[in-house]
């Protein structure tokens, strides 16, 4: 008995000694989190995942919470085995719009953590709030706050104005306009055409997404938008959306016709070369381009150009939708305070710019001044009239054989090859839409 | 008495740690996937409800879901003809006919099974690409490719699929023929010839018959390999695409699964399971000979 008071005495002099020791490393705001290690999970993207270990880092020497770094380039393989087995990292860097779709059914499956108050937090090291550094919109849309309860869940990470991507030196040379109309740019189709120059191309499908967010926002503003990423009765058969249809409809006959045998995940790079060759003007994509295509060879005089959508009529508004990744904490982490604070310091002066300096645009105010070479003309592109087009479609429970790129974006490559109509097309998706709104969440 | 039961007793101790093994990684994860067909659940949702049959009423009406089964069944017929006629023809040739270089072509053909199903999607990816890809540069020497020839689009992109799935497999099957080939008696073949019998009427008479158990097994192997090289083909060649064109049911499970509905996938795995064990015991039946010894 008297060995067992000894014994529980020296083990309670050893914890207070042990949590004296780790607290002299960590200031005294941070000292709750003493001897915790987090475990951040970041998908390894063009930008390299070198920001992330010197982020993580950082975060270590101010907080003193340790951090564990799994980085891959396929981090749903890697981490989506032990979650199935119950065992989740305290933090995830991952995308919505993935092929594998591991972020969606997070979100399909209400096990992501509300971080709403995260953006009440004092950004670590700083004085300021986090949601005074946040950019304007970002934590406003459907891909922060999937189930519109004015709650967020995802936090908005590295942004990238999407729009259409082209050779600036050709068109120099052979002395045509960007179009500003799809009017104006029908007719550029035919002139090229004419020099045997395709209008348009896409490296998948899967970058028709940002594109119809656009152009829906530019056929019939943000309340359309609105109603059709949450599937309202009857939006399809509206003006808008017949116009936006259509849109795609003619765009998919001025497409190089070899784009779909190509517009998969293994060859999709060709249809991006289509670009650099000169064999096709347009081509979907965001920023990333530039550092995707670097290696690859060019036609001469080549240099990156990129446009807003042209408008649906003359005066129209142009747009440009900009895409974001999400960092997310899920609902069965172990450590949720300490993941909160991670995410808050992500927004830091100090984060911001590691992430930059490998290309990585924080949605943070004033980043403007900090980009560098290509990324300066292509961030300033809401500064040159284009509007922000934000948001997609609203989740919903899964349906077996109904998936939003399916129904809306994959027939683009049937459309182009000719072996199905834009009535089909239409059908199709008119059909999943009521799926769609029987089972939004 | 107390020597068998030793006897026994050592037996056991011997096979049960491969039993236990194979009880736990290969019968409980099978039945599990029977379990969970019953049931609707995301991949990562701790919840699970009982839906009964649920998942195979929704199945047979899926549109998607039965295009990728047409797809999964004419690979699996027409490139098992396909391989078993080459393989067996180079077989024999290899086997029965003196040519210079036999070892050489018996290193060439076997070498695509060697190599990683990666790497033979990279190969025909460069064979099949539109513009400067080899088979389209081939054609072009004959006829005006200035419209190329879209190997991997909506209309041929099956048809690319098979190319490559035969042009992986044929070695491995004709090692296989090869091997029971060089075991039927040459005296078999001397007597056949000096009975006026041509080297066509020889390989139908008498190699046929007597490999014949072999052929059988390979048609089992044939069934259940091209469902699963056929997932991996897909997912390394096409994705599944044009527009869900060369789809399989294992990689709509696949998808299917990733869309959060782990239930549905797991429906589609009984069925390729019933299919596959099926087809194997119905082409097995209806091979069956009385066997013939030499």
């Amino acid at each position: 008995m008297k060995m067992k008071k000894i014994m529980s005495a020296a083990l309670a002099a050893c914890m207070v000694v042990g949590s004296c020791g780790t607290a002299v490393f960590a200031e005294d705001a941070y000292a709750d989190y003493a001897g915790t290690t987090i475990s951040v999970a970041a998908i390894e993207t063009a930008y390299g995942s070198e920001m992330w270990t010197q982020v993580c880092e950082e975060f270590t020497a101010l907080t003193g919470i340790e951090v564990d770094l799994i980085t891959d380039k396929n981090l749903e393989d890697v981490i989506g085995p032990s979650m199935q087995g119950g065992e989740y990292p305290d933090v995830i860097h991952l995308a919505t719009g993935r092929e594998a779709a591991l972020t969606e059914q997070f979100i399909k499956g209400n096990l992501i953590a509300d971080i709403t108050d995260v953006l009440s937090m004092t950004v670590p090291g700083e004085e300021a709030a986090v949601s005074d550094k946040i950019a304007g919109g970002f934590t406003e849309t459907s891909l922060t706050n999937p189930y519109g309860d004015g709650k967020t869940y995802l936090a908005p990470m590295f942004y990238s104005p999407c729009g259409l991507f082209y050779n600036k030196g050709l068109l120099e040379e052979k002395g045509w306009e960007i179009p500003a109309t799809w009017d104006e740019m029908w007719e550029l189709g035919d002139k090229a055409l004419e020099e045997g120059i395709y209008l348009f191309t896409y490296p998948t499908t899967g970058y028709f997404d940002a594109f119809f967010y656009a152009l829906m926002y530019s056929a019939g503003g943000a309340e359309f938008f609105d109603k059709a990423t949450h599937y309202e009765e009857g939006i399809w058969e509206t003006e808008e959306a017949k116009t936006c249809f259509d849109i795609v409809a003619k765009l998919a006959s001025y497409t190089n016709p070899i784009t779909p045998a190509q517009a998969n995940d293994q060859d999709f790079t060709q249809n991006q070369q289509l670009v650099l060759d000169n064999k096709a003007i347009f081509m979907p994509n965001g920023t990333w381009i530039v550092g995707e295509m670097a290696e690859a060879p060019r036609a001469d005089g080549f240099e990156w150009g990129m446009t807003a959508l042209p408008a649906v009529a003359d005066g129209g508004d142009r747009y440009s939708y900009t895409w974001f990744e999400q960092a997310w904490i899920p609902a069965g982490a172990e450590n949720v305070d300490a993941a909160k604070l991670f995410l808050a310091f992500l927004y830091s002066d100090t984060a911001c710019e590691i992430f930059v300096g490998s290309g990585a645009v924080q949605p943070v105010l004033g980043i403007a001044d900090k980009l560098e070479g290509d990324n300066v003309m292509f961030y300033s592109i809401y500064d040159d009239g284009a509007k922000a087009a934000m948001g997609n479609f609203a989740a919903f429970e899964a349906i077996p054989g109904v998936e939003i790129r399916p129904v809306f974006f994959d027939p683009v490559n049937s459309l182009v090859s000719g072996d199905m109509t834009e009535d089909d097309w239409t059908a199709g998706i008119i059909s999943a839409s009521d799926q769609m709104r029987e089972n939004l969440k | 008495m107390k020597r068998s039961r030793g006897r026994s007793a050592f037996l056991f101790s011997c096979i049960a740690p491969a039993v236990i093994l194979f009880f736990i990684f290969m019968i409980l994860p099978t039945l599990n996937v029977f379990r969970m067909s019953l049931f609707e659940k995301g991949a990562y949702t701790p919840t699970e409800t009982f839906v009964g049959l649920k998942n195979f009423r929704t199945l047979l009406a899926d549109a998607n879901f039965i295009r990728s089964m047409q797809n999964t069944i004419l690979l699996i017929v027409v490139v098992t003809i396909i391989t078993f006629a080459f393989a067996l023809v180079f077989a024999a040739i290899l086997t029965r006919e003196k040519i210079k270089g036999q070892n050489f072509f018996r290193i060439v053909f076997y070498i695509p099974n060697i190599l990683s199903v990666v790497v033979i999607s990279g190969i025909f990816s460069a064979v099949y690409k539109p513009e400067n890809g080899m088979l389209n540069s081939i054609i072009g020497l004959f006829r005006d490719m200035s419209d190329p020839i879209l190997w991997k689009g909506e209309k041929l992109v099956m048809v690319s699929l098979i190319i490559a799935m035969v042009w992986q497999a044929i070695g491995y099957y004709m090692v296989m023929y090869m091997a029971s080939m060089s075991g039927v008696p040459q005296s078999l073949y001397e007597s056949a010839s000096l009975d006026g019998a041509g080297r066509i009427a020889q390989f139908f008479q008498i190699t046929i018959p007597l490999v014949w158990t072999n052929i059988r097994t390979t048609l089992t192997f044939f069934i259940i390999s091209t469902i699963n090289m056929a997932f991996l083909f897909v997912k390394a060649m096409t994705s599944g695409g044009p527009n869900h064109a060369s789809e399989v049911t294992l990689s709509y499970m696949y998808s299917q699964k990733d869309a959060g509905l782990y239930g549905y996938s797991m429906a589609i795995g009984v069925i390729i399971f019933l299919f596959s064990f099926a087809l194997s015991a119905l082409v097995n039946k209806v091979t069956e000979r009385e066997p013939l010894e030499f």
